[in-house]
């Protein structure tokens, strides 16, 4: 029996995952106010309820949207100042240690700060994700590109590789993989920064949503929502994982 | 004097290099006023103590460092860079892209140095086959041992189609019998081109067995201390290994390099006193 989980440890987590639900199904269900907790049973039935809830579709299309563009824009602005900042030793000497500081501060103390800035709607949500998610992304870029073997510069200039396809074929390919579980991190930070903007003021986005359920005592519909969130997350997750795998299929 | 000139592949004059500025704990004197001519066709090793800055005279000679005197001159030109189209070079490390197959290697290597884009799949091809590896072409450097590794780099390098080969210890973190291999197909190699090739080792029986002539160096600051002629046409056999002329020149060439590399070990700390073994002391006598 030890021997057969060990070698499919796959088995062992299924079982894990089962015993948590169950525990959490007897708890919900004969020991715990149903004010606070509702059983995973419940939940899952109540899914279609939590779609047929006015405006809850149209809540998770513009978390959904938001999500994505304050990633792509985590993306974008983490590479290129990751770029700027690794590229060159005074670059990296000089403005590495500001954007550890900046990582440092707990962001969520000048949520309030983005709201004045940028308003109660959409963008504000966006501005917070993509101040989240930037952060790893730099320190990924810059990491990928100081770590790249210096014998694979020498060789590439030997040949007479210019600056450009040095950048181009030698420090890109090299920071890719890097690049990748930055992108991951982002993405939690993404996630992160969208729906705390979300909870802290909301006229619509799932945060509204989250907030209302627990006001009116609703758990079922709440952990439906929070379910569905979670899905989104993993998928989301799952795609960068599924792009980091195939761009560093070299490294073996 | 022409004809000397004409003779020539790469020149070096009064060379001296130094790491780091002249007031820094960590300045270096590597080289210190190295002249050398590369006669064409030749296979010259340079051989020394480590640290006594072959390697640096290595990449003085490519045009990957600009030396703090002296002048470098390949064919008629001077060296004040890399020169893609007359040298190419072979490290020891592994300097192949991990993420690009050995095919890709080969056609990235030759679009830095500006090959044709319709030559390049072709001249690929061929230098696998030289070293036969054309097999792995489709491989990742990752799924392939250290000597294949090397080979693919010689058949990169092969590509590039210069006249001068540049080799900075390349069977230097090979097993032994792989060395010997490669060292071999080298030879081979070196008797149907007309490559000249400058190769830096470690190893006494890898400089005789390759080299027509051998530069060993002096401890540090290096400079040349003797060159000395190995007489024997390539490709050369492994009979030419054991016979008594290659033994006769691997102890004059050790003769030359032992007292180098013990003043160079001494610069980097030396024994003061032979280790006593105390438990044999305090064991009971015999």
């Amino acid at each position: 029996m030890k021997r057969y989980l060990l070698r499919h440890p796959g088995v062992a987590r299924l079982g894990v995952i089962l015993l948590m639900l169950i525990g959490w199904e007897i708890a919900a269900r004969w020991f715990i106010d149903p004010m606070f907790i509702s059983p995973p049973s419940r939940v899952l039935m109540a899914l279609g309820s939590v779609f047929a809830t006015p405006n809850v579709p149209a809540a998770l299309r513009l978390t959904f949207f938001e999500l994505a563009v304050a990633f792509a824009l985590a993306v974008i602005i983490g590479v290129v100042l990751g770029l700027a900042v690794g590229l060159s030793k005074f670059g990296n000497k000089t403005f590495m240690p500001i954007v550890l500081l900046l990582y440092g501060i707990p962001q969520i103390t000048i949520l309030p700060i983005f709201i004045l800035y940028f308003g109660i709607g959409p963008a504000a949500k966006i501005a917070f994700g993509v101040t989240h998610g930037m952060f790893p992304i730099i320190m990924a870029v810059v990491a990928g590109v100081q770590n790249i073997k210096p014998i694979l510069l020498t060789s590439a200039r030997s040949m007479g590789a210019s600056n450009w396809q040095i950048l181009r074929h030698v420090v890109y390919p090299n920071m890719i993989p890097s690049l990748f579980s930055g992108m991951r991190l982002g993405m939690t930070g993404v996630l992160l920064g969208v729906l705390l903007a979300e909870l802290y003021v909301s006229t619509g986005g799932i945060g509204y949503f989250t907030s209302m359920f627990t006001q009116n005592f609703d758990p079922t519909k709440l952990l439906g929502l929070v379910g569905i969130l979670a899905a989104m997350a993993i998928a989301l997750n799952e795609l960068v994982r599924r792009g980091e795998t195939h761009f560093a299929r070299w490294r073996d | 004097m022409t004809q000397a000139a004409t003779n020539t592949a790469i020149s070096v004059r009064n060379v001296s290099h130094s790491f780091g500025e002249a007031d820094e704990a960590r300045h270096v004197k590597a080289l210190l006023d190295t002249s050398l001519d590369v006669t064409r066709g030749e296979l010259l090793c340079l051989i020394g103590p480590s640290g006594c800055g072959k390697s640096t005279l290595l990449n003085v000679m490519g045009g990957l460092i600009a030396p703090t005197t002296g002048t470098v001159m390949v064919g008629d030109k001077p060296v004040h860079g890399p020169m893609p189209n007359d040298i190419a070079f072979i490290f020891q490390e592994n300097a192949l892209f991990p993420w690009s197959t050995i095919h890709e290697n080969m056609i990235l290597g030759m679009s830095f140095q500006g090959v044709p884009k319709a030559e390049r799949a072709d001249r690929a091809q061929r230098a696998l086959e030289a070293v036969g590896l054309d097999e792995f072409a489709g491989h990742y450097p990752s799924q392939l041992s250290g000597g294949m590794r090397q080979r693919a780099a010689l058949a990169r390098a092969l590509s590039l189609e210069t006249n001068i080969l540049l080799m900075d210890e390349p069977f230097g973190a090979l097993d032994e019998q792989t060395r010997m291999v490669l060292g071999e197909d080298l030879s081979v190699l070196l008797s149907r081109s007309k490559k000249t090739i400058v190769f830096v080792t470690h190893s006494l029986g890898e400089a005789v067995f390759l080299a027509d002539r051998v530069a060993v160096f002096s401890a540090r600051p290096g400079t040349i201390k003797e060159i000395i002629t190995v007489d024997e046409p390539h490709p050369r056999k492994s009979a030419f290994m054991t016979s008594a002329r290659f033994h006769q020149q691997r102890d004059q060439l050790y003769d030359l390099l032992h007292d180098e590399i013990r003043k160079s070990m001494a610069q980097s700390g030396k024994p003061k006193r032979a280790y006593e073994d105390q438990s044999s002391r305090a064991g009971p006598a015999a």
